[in-house]
């Protein structure tokens, strides 16, 4: 199996907090894999971490075999690496069109020049990335919200934009940070669905972090279970539920959100 | 350079550093505890000019000026605070930058249209004869300028450390909701905190009248106490008074060892150094979020 | 419809304008000169802080440059106007990059700072090069020439009206493309813009770049429009003026920097029996604009267009 995405002892450390300890993980191309754990795990500062948002004390990140360790955020996400976030960080005063179109740029630039002046080959270039654009806006059901404010829009269609956004970039690797959270029941079944067909069809690999246990049942070929930063269970969904160490971990969440 | 020469420059750029300092203390008291920049500080200090040139026409006794300037300086913070800070406090940062230095540039034009620029001065408390003491020559206004500057450091650190008011002043820019969680009254705070810098600011521009006379243009120190105030990390009180006295040292050396018509820029590219390398100063803990 | 018709409408009305022009008399025309220089400089600036999101106090440092440089081009050098005019902006564009590097990374009040920091020390280098600059007294530019005649005011107006036309042209070009998607991207979200590959840092420093390429220009064109260069023009008051302009007429929006700028600029000749409260009033008038329609002119403008496009489509609906 190909590997995509290998780190290797990741460390990652504010002031006098270890976010994240020696984490290690390797996810093969075209893998749906699920990053769970406990609230103050450390999965998003690893996601963040992987996207270059934050500095990383120690430790390798590989993609494709390539180091992402000392690159920019920006040109992580040229690499190939998408995501999308927890809030959804839409572009509020943009339409969701717009918002799109910002994914779609990530491959299809039309250069500085050409658009100042405006033209004919800024005007094909623009028309494609419309197109593009719009096919996405069809495919994830938004076509009516394309002119829509996203400051003016309910969370759920957010995030759906949001995974647009992301997938419009057409990465390789894309990271979901807490896809369903906000979503009702059936609003997550639906949009783990979506993104498992996509990761299909279009070959990406998927790393997604999840608070959710049954989506992540649902969605993930195998999970890697995070707890105060480190890795400390990792296998198949199945296999995992019944991990005495993975039972513990949200037990003990569990019994802490629920004392007085 | 001899000895002489150094420590003579040393006494005159402490002494222009101490107006800095209060300046620079003027802009960092109110930041630290509502999170405004007053852009407008300088013209404070300006006001305060023109009230001691007011005041000392009146033939007012020196001691009674410098009474009134700093109470009249506070009260202006009051009204400052109720009628332009409290409405715009919530509002995104850019309408507060552009708002007090709007209100800046109004009081600046107002006391062009009311007095004209045409400078004016007013003598310092103990005349101008130099005092010589340990073989220098002190201007005794520069002596007073320290000394009063120190009063005011050593009372501002006591206020802060010893005081409830000033107590509750740091709990409040720490963390504002969970102070008035603890029953303390953000509102009246604020208030202090600012008529506490409209007051210093006031009380620099009686100080630094006699040596720089009295016209529109005074507000200009403003930017060597706003980077008195970077130098000291902007929210370090005993910073803000370092990095005062620092720049008045930097502006006054560098105006002999480079020339009169560069002096003016030293402060102003340093302060571009600071912002780019360094911006929380050398004293200042701020963590500055990279995007 | 509406808008196509509403295009035609605007073109005409300024093809109209240009050919008028001369009946109208001297000061008009030096007037709307000046208006057009305005929404120039208005323009850079909306791009900068309206849409890209960086505050900036000097702008008008940006046109100093332009002035300077133009007309020392031409005094010393012998650069004809419309030679001279594009090289000052390129210079102001090239000292724009060179800002832009660093203070791209600051924030807020840093950021404000720092671009405070800067226009003093534009100021200071006029005042003390002295010899090159005139000064504080100023610099008297030479008149321009064309083919070895003096260039009347009238056709230095039309000059103004070309240039606007291009930078109202050129900016509307860079807003609806992507590079308008990314500069608004980086304002809103900096993380999100990131994560889809637009280089944060270089997009706010091209911001800065393009707001002095404006500003450069619009100081090339006042200099040859007003025949004289005064630094108490580039000081703070002008910043507060142009920040007044993007505020009032609509941040972010090219129509918004045309809108504030032309309203504005019939001011100092309203306001000239009270020319010293020029500040108080343009700081009451951007207060006021802060506080109750922080969107400016350009929304009214907007839900005009948006009830005449309704109404039009309706009755043609009907037929």
């Amino acid at each position: 199996m190909k590997e995509r995405l290998r780190i290797e002892k990741l460390t990652v450390r504010f002031g006098g907090l270890t976010a994240v300890s020696e984490l290690s993980m390797t996810v093969a191309a075209g893998e749906i894999r699920g990053l769970i754990g406990p609230n103050g795990a450390g999965k998003t500062t690893a996601i963040n971490a992987i996207t270059g948002v934050v500095p990383i004390t120690s430790g390798l990140i590989l993609l494709d075999n390539m180091p992402l360790t000392n690159l920019a955020a920006h040109q992580i996400s040229h690499r190939g690496v998408g995501r999308t976030f927890q809030h959804v960080e839409p572009f509020g005063d943009m339409s969701v069109l717009d918002n799109v179109l910002l994914g779609v740029g990530r491959h299809s630039h039309v250069p500085f020049v050409h658009a100042l002046f405006a033209t004919a080959i800024a005007d094909r270039g623009e028309k494609q990335a419309n197109s593009d654009a719009l096919n996405i806006l069809e495919r994830f059901d938004l076509l009516s919200y394309r002119d829509s404010l996203a400051s003016s829009l309910p969370f759920g269609i957010l995030k759906r934009m949001d995974l647009a956004r992301a997938l419009a970039a057409r990465p390789q690797l894309l990271l979901l940070d807490e896809p369903t959270s906000g979503m009702s029941e059936s609003e997550a079944d639906h949009a783990i669905a979506a993104a498992r067909s996509l990761a299909e069809s279009q070959n990406i690999t998927l790393l997604v972090v999840e608070h959710n246990m049954r989506v992540m049942m649902a969605l993930a070929d195998s999970v890697t279970v995070m707890q105060h930063g480190c890795v400390i269970a990792e296998g198949a969904p199945s296999d995992i539920q019944l991990d005495r160490k993975v039972i513990d971990a949200y037990l003990g969440e569990e019994l802490s959100d629920a004392a007085p | 350079m001899t000895t002489t020469l150094a420590l003579q420059l040393a006494i005159a750029g402490i002494s222009v550093g101490s107006i800095y300092a209060l300046v620079a203390l003027a802009i960092v008291i109110p930041f630290k505890s509502s999170g405004v920049l007053n852009f407008g500080q300088g013209e404070i200090v300006t006001l305060g000019a023109y009230l001691a040139l007011i005041l000392t026409q009146l033939a007012l006794p020196y001691p009674i000026v410098l009474i009134s300037i700093v109470i009249l300086g506070g009260l202006g913070g009051v009204v400052i605070e109720r009628l332009l800070i409290r409405p715009i406090v919530k509002a995104p940062e850019f309408t507060l930058v552009i708002a007090t230095f709007a209100i800046g540039v109004v009081i600046k034009s107002s006391l062009s249209v009311q007095f004209g620029d045409s400078p004016n001065s007013i003598d310092g408390p103990f005349g101008s004869t130099p005092i010589m003491a340990f073989g220098l020559n002190i201007n005794p206004t520069s002596a007073w300028i320290l000394t009063c500057t120190l009063l005011v450091s050593t009372a501002v650190v006591l206020f802060f450390s010893r005081t409830r008011l000033g107590r509750a002043m740091r709990a409040v820019s720490v963390n504002t909701e969970a102070a008035r969680l603890m029953g303390i009254r953000v509102e009246t705070v604020y208030r202090w905190s600012w008529a506490i810098s409209t007051a210093i600011g006031a009380l620099a521009g009686l100080l630094v009248a006699p040596l720089i006379g009295i016209n529109p243009e005074v507000g200009q120190l403003i930017l060597r106490g706003l980077l008195g105030a970077v130098i000291g990390g902007f929210t370090s009180i005993p910073g803000a008074i370092i990095g005062g006295l620092s720049v008045g040292l930097i502006e006054t050396y560098s105006g002999v060892l480079i020339g009169s018509s560069f002096k003016n820029l030293v402060p102003f590219l340093l302060l571009m150094v600071l912002l780019v390398f360094r911006p929380q100063g050398l004293f200042g803990t701020g963590e500055f979020k990279r995007v | 419809m509406f808008e196509t018709r509403l295009n035609s409408v605007l073109f005409l009305s300024v093809v109209a304008l240009a050919l008028t022009a001369s009946a109208l008399g001297s000061y008009p025309v030096y007037l709307m000169s000046l208006a057009g220089i305005n929404i120039i400089a208005a323009i850079g600036l909306n791009l900068l802080t309206g849409n890209s999101g960086q505050i900036s106090l000097c702008h008008s440092s940006f046109m100093a440059i332009g002035a300077y440089s133009s007309s020392l081009l031409t005094a010393r050098y012998g650069l004809p106007f419309w030679l001279a005019i594009p090289l000052g902006s390129f210079l102001a564009t090239l000292v724009g990059a060179l800002l832009g590097a660093p203070a791209s990374r600051l924030r807020g009040i840093y950021l404000a700072l720092a671009t405070l920091g800067f226009l003093q020390i534009v100021q200071i280098v006029i005042e003390e090069f002295a010899d090159v600059t005139g000064g504080v007294r100023g610099l008297n530019v030479p008149k321009a020439t064309f083919a070895g005649m003096y260039v009347s005011e009238y056709v230095r107006f039309l000059l103004v009206l070309a240039s606007t036309g291009f930078a109202i042209w050129s900016a509307t070009n860079l807003l609806s493309s992507r590079v308008g998607r990314e500069l608004n991207a980086v304002r809103l979200s900096p993380h999100a813009a990131q994560a889809l590959g637009v280089p944060v840092d270089r997009i706010r420093l091209t911001a800065f770049a393009l707001s002095a390429a404006y500003a450069g220009l619009a100081g090339g064109l006042m200099a040859i429009v007003v025949g004289f260069i005064d630094p108490g023009e580039f000081g703070v008051s002008a910043a507060l003026r142009q920040i007044t302009f993007i505020v009032v007429g609509g941040m972010g929006t090219v129509a918004g920097s045309v809108i504030g700028a032309a309203v504005l600029s019939a001011m100092p000749e309203l306001l000239r029996p009270v020319k010293e409260y020029n500040d108080i009033i343009y700081t009451l008038i951007l207060l006021g604009f802060l506080t109750f329609m922080p969107r400016g002119l350009v929304t009214l403008w907007d839900s005009f267009r948006i009830q005449i496009a309704r109404a039009t489509s309706t009755k043609e609906a009907r037929t």
